[in-house]
Order: structure tokens, then sequence, then C-alpha cells
């Protein structure tokens, strides 16, 4: 289950996610990414409240992070640890702005 | 269904039935109340009509009653009362004129010669004659005034023709003699011929009129010879200052006859004298009858105040109508006062008698009510009998006419419920038939099942087409999981002749095909090239990529390239055409057979397990470099590790630490290496089937949700081979 709280501000944008970002789950934040980022240069993940990433989530991170490389910055902040093991496995932590 | 009469009753047209048969016995319920109501309110109505009118019809008919005998009575008695006066009044004037006469003859006697006199003449019977009666012992002959008095009988026989009233006339002598004029000389004499003596002196009359010295009435008496009941009027004749008789006239009752017709009318008409006694009266033997003087009641004092008034106040004036009670009963009466003599004649009229004809009247009335009422009642009841029959009339053809109506009504539904269980149990189409043709819900309840029908036929054909296109997809990606699987090394033990290492491998994917792939392949006789890797995603896409990531990976190890560079050569041709930005995670390692040096590199997979010899299960903390396909840049760092103969290196996907129970709880690799330690000397096939029965019975119910991919190497080094050898 995945619970996402976006915040867009003209260029600038916040989603806050909670729960497990999976196979179930990473097609809506998907869609969701692709219908907020229009013009946003600024985007920042909260990821605060997730639990869990599988690699069906790192895809869109990858897609994500790949999509605002051509425009701008993104940024995640507040990575649980978990979440940052995760990243730390898979190479992650090298192409992701991690705060 | 339900078989009446022959006659086969749906469950529909049995309700629509009952419903009618409801409303109409409802109907005729709510009209028989009314009705009871009406008819109790009728009855009541005239019930008191007939009260009304019997109490108006009472009262009116008193009333009238009470005026008529008014007006009548009042009318006849002061006619009688005048009649009545004349009557005695003429008597009283010839007894004056007989007493006149007497005094004159008397008191001129001396010049008189004496005039003829005799005794009773039989023959003489029926015509008025004078005739000589004496007081026992008096000899008539010597007597000194019948001489005188004897002048009298040619004027008292001529008054005794001139009125029927009078019944005899006389002149009682002082002497003890008397001459009397009558027409009935034989009862006077006895069987001998002789004359019966007479006490004139003992008379009443006679003695009355010397005691009241003047005119005098005697009450009712019996006649001394008939025995007739008369009332005699006397008058002294006093001659130079010397009673010398007294004149007397009887006046016969009977003969005056008004008052006896009176009593036809059914009341009482009576003459009462100034003492108060009833003298003459149409009532023969009541209240009012009359009696002689020695026994006749003095009215007034019969102990009724109100008739003692009324009686002095006749005999002065004409009363009202009044209306007295007597011994019980009530009376009206009138009464008229008679001047002359100061008596009065009273009419009685019991009350009784008037309210006859009301009584009648009433009785009429009432038998005509009792008729009407019986009449009223045969007929309310032929007009309830009427409507028991109309009512049965009416329920037996609502009934009929709810039957054929929804007969007409439930048919078509009855064979469109036939047709639509056929259809249903053979598949059939739903066919529209004129009998469904009802115009109204029927017809577009038919033309709906129709449609219905149709969409579901075309339902079921789509749904059918579906399935099977579902069928043969699912064929195929069973055959793709067996190419795939076919395409790793599956047939154990892979290298039955080297035994330097033993390896063992598994692959479960979630869905059909899965990303998951392992691989281990000889590069040379002395170079074991092991790959475990895990591509983002699942299914059909993942699989596809998985095959592409396998070929290149291999490709680049048997061009004899270390780890590091195999990983960069795959990633680069990976991103480079890389669409849909799907990555793969590799851990590839070169195992040096001869020497036992492991040189591997980690493009984001999961911590490999080694065990050392003596050791337990531990998690290698390798260096990481970034997943293949992700960014075209990235570089890859390689390790070695060198193996002494008895390692064992345990190689996964994330399937395994991150299989999650029901509760969304990780599996974890704490719980991976205590799986693997609960027996750490059992051989890799071993160890992965303990694995995956602790995973097993940690998800328990919940779904696999990744692919479960493990492999196992055991190194045994060339001492094993040697000693084995």
């Amino acid at each position: 289950m995945l619970e996402i709280r976006k915040t867009v501000a003209k260029e600038t944008a916040v989603f806050a996610l909670e729960g497990r970002l999976d196979t179930v789950t990473a097609p809506a934040l998907e869609k969701a990414l692709a219908e907020s980022l229009d013009g946003v240069t600024d985007l920042t993940l909260d990821f605060e409240k997730l639990e869990y990433i599988s690699s069906a989530g790192l895809r869109v991170l990858l897609s994500a992070q790949k999509s605002m490389n051509k425009r701008g910055t993104m940024r995640l902040v507040r990575v649980g640890e978990t979440v940052m093991e995760i990243f730390d496995v898979t190479g992650f932590t090298d192409i992701l702005t991690i705060e | 269904m339900k078989k009446v009469l022959g006659i086969t009753f749906g469950r529909l047209q049995r309700r629509a039935v009952g419903l009618v048969l409801l409303v109409l016995v409802l109907t005729v319920a709510v009209f028989a109340v009314v009705s009871a109501y009406q008819s109790r309110m009728l009855v009541k109505i005239v019930g008191e009509t007939r009260d009304e009118q019997q109490s108006a019809i009472s009262q009116t008919s008193e009333a009238t009653m009470q005026q008529m005998l008014e007006a009548t009575l009042i009318r006849t008695t002061s006619l009688q009362a005048n009649v009545a006066d004349n009557d005695f009044a003429e008597v009283v004037n010839n007894v004056y004129m007989l007493q006149a006469m007497a005094q004159g003859l008397f008191e001129n006697r001396q010049g008189l010669l004496p005039e003829a006199f005799r005794l009773p003449d039989p023959s003489m019977e029926g015509t008025p004659s004078a005739m000589v009666l004496c007081e026992a012992g008096v000899d008539y002959t010597q007597s000194e005034y019948l001489g005188t008095a004897a002048h009298l009988s040619v004027p008292m026989i001529a008054m005794h023709r001139i009125s029927d009233k009078i019944d005899g006339l006389y002149i009682g002598l002082a002497d003890g003699t008397d001459l009397c004029v009558d027409e009935k000389p034989r009862i006077k004499l006895d069987g001998n011929g002789e004359p019966i003596p007479f006490p004139v002196r003992e008379r009443p009359w006679y003695k009355g009129a010397v005691e009241a010295g003047g005119l005098y009435f005697t009450g009712i008496m019996k006649d001394a010879f008939s025995g007739k009941l008369v009332v005699t009027c006397s008058a002294p004749v006093v001659a130079d200052g010397e009673l010398v008789g007294v004149v007397g006239i009887d006046i016969v009752l009977e003969s005056m006859a008004d008052f006896q017709s009176a009593a036809a009318n059914g009341g009482a008409v009576f003459i009462v004298n100034d003492k108060g006694q009833v003298i003459i009266s149409s009532d023969q033997t009541g209240l009012f009858a009359a009696a002689e003087a020695n026994v006749a009641r003095d009215l007034r004092k019969l102990g009724s105040e109100e008739l003692s008034q009324f009686v002095d106040r006749a005999r002065s004036e004409t009363t009202d109508l009044e209306l007295l009670t007597l011994d019980g009963r009530e009376y009206y009466m009138v009464g008229s006062p008679m001047p002359t003599v100061g008596w009065a004649v009273v009419s009685a009229v019991d009350k009784e008698l008037t309210q006859q004809p009301e009584r009648r009247l009433l009785g009429e009335y009432d038998k005509i009510n009792v008729d009407a009422s019986e009449q009223f009642r045969s007929g309310a009841a032929r007009v309830g009998t009427t409507i028991v029959l109309m009512f049965a009339a009416m329920l037996i053809l609502g009934a009929l006419a709810a039957l054929l109506a929804t007969r007409r009504m439930v048919r078509p539904i009855e064979e469109m419920t036939q047709n639509v269980i056929t259809c249903g149990q053979t598949g059939g189409l739903f066919q529209m038939k004129d009998s469904y043709r009802t115009n109204d819900e029927i017809e577009v309840l038919a033309e709906s099942f129709a449609d219905l029908s149709k969409k579901t036929k075309r339902y079921i054909e789509n749904i059918t087409e579906i399935t099977r296109e579902k069928e043969r997809v699912s064929t195929e990606l069973h055959m793709a999981n067996q190419i795939q699987s076919s395409m790793l090394p599956h047939i154990f033990p892979a290298y039955p002749d080297r035994h330097e290492f033993d390896i063992y491998a598994s692959m479960d994917p979630a869905k059909e095909v899965g990303g998951d792939f392992y691989d281990f392949f000889l590069i040379d006789d002395d170079h074991l090239c092991l790959v475990m890797a895990d591509v983002s995603g699942k299914g059909v896409p993942a699989a596809l990529f998985m095959m592409i990531s396998k070929t290149i990976l291999q490709s680049c190890a048997m061009l004899g390239r270390s780890p590091a560079e195999i990983l960069r050569k795959t990633n680069e041709a990976l991103c480079s055409n890389n669409q849909v930005e799907m990555f793969v995670t590799v851990w590839v390692g070169i195992l040096e057979i001869s020497t036992g040096k492991l040189t591997a590199a980690n493009a984001g997979h999961e911590y490999p397990v080694i065990k050392r010899p003596g050791g337990r299960f531990e998690l290698i903390k390798d260096r990481h470099g970034l997943v293949i396909g992700a960014m075209d840049s990235a570089n890859y760092k390689e390790y070695e590790l060198q193996l002494e103969p008895g390692t064992k290196l345990f190689l996964y996907t994330d399937g395994v630490p991150e299989a999650t129970d029901a509760s969304n709880a990780l599996f974890g690799t704490q719980r991976m290496l205590e799986a693997l330690n609960g027996a750490p000397d059992t051989a890799p096939e071993q160890l992965l089937k303990n694995v995956r029965k602790a995973v097993d019975s940690f998800v328990q119910e919940a779904e696999q949700f990744d692919d479960l991919t493990m492999m196992c190497l055991e190194y045994r080094g060339k001492d094993v081979q040697t000693n084995e050898n």
C-alpha cells in the first residue's frame, strides 16, 4: 500500500510517500510523477514514511532522475535506514541526490 | 402451480384473484356497516316519529275533546237548566194559582153552595178525575171543607190536562180529608172496592208546607199509591188566619225525558236541590243517582270541598267546564242554576269516556304504525336478502372476472418464464413471440429479455474468446517459462566429473516468467563463471530483458574479461538502447578452480554469503556499483576472495530477504543466515531447500511476491579431488 501526498507550487514539487513502493504500487507513483512534472525544475521526494522499495520502485526513481537531469534537480530527503540500505546495495547512492 | 377445479393457477394469478376478492370483501364489509347503521337510524327515526305523533295526537285529541265538551256541555246544561226551571216554574205557578183559588173559596165559603164530590171511581181510570181520600177513622161525608174544596175540581182537572209534567193535583184539608185529581182511581181502592185510607196530614208535602208556611218542595218520594218516585210541590192554604189545608202538585220524574236522553251521551245530568240532594238524575245507580229524600245524601257533605263549592256555585251561576276528582275518578262537570226553585242542573262526564275516542284513535294509529313497521321490516329483510344475493353474485362474478383478466395477463408471463427457463437450460436465444405483444409492460419485459438474451450470448462469446486468448497467452507464458528455465543450467549435478566444487541453483518465479536468473559456466578448464542477477520488474518484459542481459554477460565472460569489465561492457550494451528504463542487478564472479581465487564484481546486487571452513554463513559486504542499464557511464570495481577448500558461497536475489508475510514483515537477511546456519555443513542442494522451507514457513498464506532465486557453490579444492581420486 502506498500513499502519495504531492504538493506542487509552480516549479517546485514535493512528493511525500508513505508505505511500500513495490511492483504493485510503483505504477501509481510513475503516473503521479508523469502528471505533475511538467515545468517542475525542483523535485523533492520525502521518504520519511517509506518502508520499503523494490526494484520496480527503483526503476521509477531512475526514470524520474533521468527525466529531471534534463531540466533541473531531484533530491531525496529523510530516507529511512531500510531504504538507504537498498540504495547502497543497488548502487543507487551513486546516481541519486540523497540529503 | 396449483390445480383447482381442473384449472391451473399460477401463484401470480392466485395473488391477483386474492387481491380482487379482498377489495370486494372490504367494499362489501364497508357497505354492510353503513347499511346496518342507516337501517338502525331509520328504525330509530320511525320509532321516535311514532312516539311524537302519538303524543301530538294525544294532546290534540284531549284539547279538542275538552273544547268540544266545554262548548257543548255548557250550552246543553244551561239549556236544560232553563227548560227544567221553566217546567218547575210552571208547576210552581199552578201551585200558587191553586193556593190563591183555595184561599178565595174558603174565605168566601159562607156564600157558596157545597159542590159535589165523590170517592174514586174505577170507571174513570185513564181520565183525569177528582176523588176524595181520607184518613182512617175520618168520615168524609161530615167534612166542612170538602164541599168548598170541590170547587177546585174543574180547574185542577184542567191543569192536569194541560201539563204533561203533572201527575196529580190535590188539596189536603185540615180535617183529614183530601181532594185529589189524577188518572188512576183504581189503585186507591182495595180488593173490595173500598177506599184505602190516606194519611193526609202525615204526608211530607203537607207537613212540609205547613212547617214552611209557604211554597215547599219535597224531596223524591214514593207516591202513596203507585209507588212511583215523585217530587211534590205544595203550599198551605190559610183562610181568615186559619189553616184550612195544603195544595200540592205531583211532578212525575219520569216525565222529564230530557234527563234520560242525556244519559245516552255517556254522562250524567241531574238536578240538585237547595239541600244538595240529587232529585232528578239520568244516572240510575252511580254517584249521581237520585234517592228518596229521607236517604238522599247531601252532595256537599261527601267530603269533597271541590264538589261542595261547585254545587253552591252552580245554584247561582252557570259554571265553566271543571274537572273534579270524585271517588278516584275524574269528571268534567258543568252546572247551571234554576233560579225559580234555587236548584241547579249539573252535567257530569267521566273523563275516561272523553278519552275513549282518543284511545281508539291512538289504537288505530298504533295499528297502522305497527303494520307499517312490519311492512318496513319485511321490506328491509327482502332488501337485505337481495343485497346479500347481489354481494354473492358480485363476489362470484368479481372472482371470475379477476380470474379471466389475470389469466390474460399472467399467461404470457408464464409462457415467458417457461421460455426463459428453457433458454437458461439449453443456452438458446430468447425469441419474441406474438403472445408477448401485449402492448404493455409484459411486451417491454419480453423485449428486454430478448435484448438481454442477445447481449448475454454475445457476452458469453466474448468471454469464451477472451478465455481462449488468455489460455493461449498462459500457454505461451508457460512455454516461455520453460524456455527460460531451459536456458539456465538446470541439470544437477552440473559437472559430475568435476570434484573440485559442487554447485546447485534454483529459481521459482513469482509469475509465469520472472526477471531473476542465475548462471554458471566454465570459461575454460580452470575458470568457472558464476552469475546471479535480478531484472527490475516482472513478467514477459523482465524475461526478455533477462535473456539479453544473460546473453551479453555470458558473451563478455567467454571473451575472458574480468568481472568488472564484463559488467561495464554489459552496462554499455544495455544502456545504448534502453527505452523502458529497465535495469538489472548483477553479481558476477570468476573462480580460478585450481587456486580457489575468486574475482567478483557487484552491480547493485545483494551481498553474497560466505561460509569459510569451520565458520558460519555470513554476509560479504562487498563494494557495490550501480545497477546495470541505469547509466551508461557507470563504473565497476572488482574484488578478490581466496576460497579455502570447504568454503561455501551462497548467492541469492532480493526475493529471499524481501519475502513478506501477511503483516508485511520482511524475511530479512538475518533469518536467511539463520536458516543457512541451521545445518551449515550439508550439501548445497539441501541448503537451498532449507532456506526455501524457512521462507515458506515465514510467509505462510501470503502470496509469493518476488522471484526466489538461489545458488550455492561449495569449493572443495584440488586436494579433495586428489584424495577422492
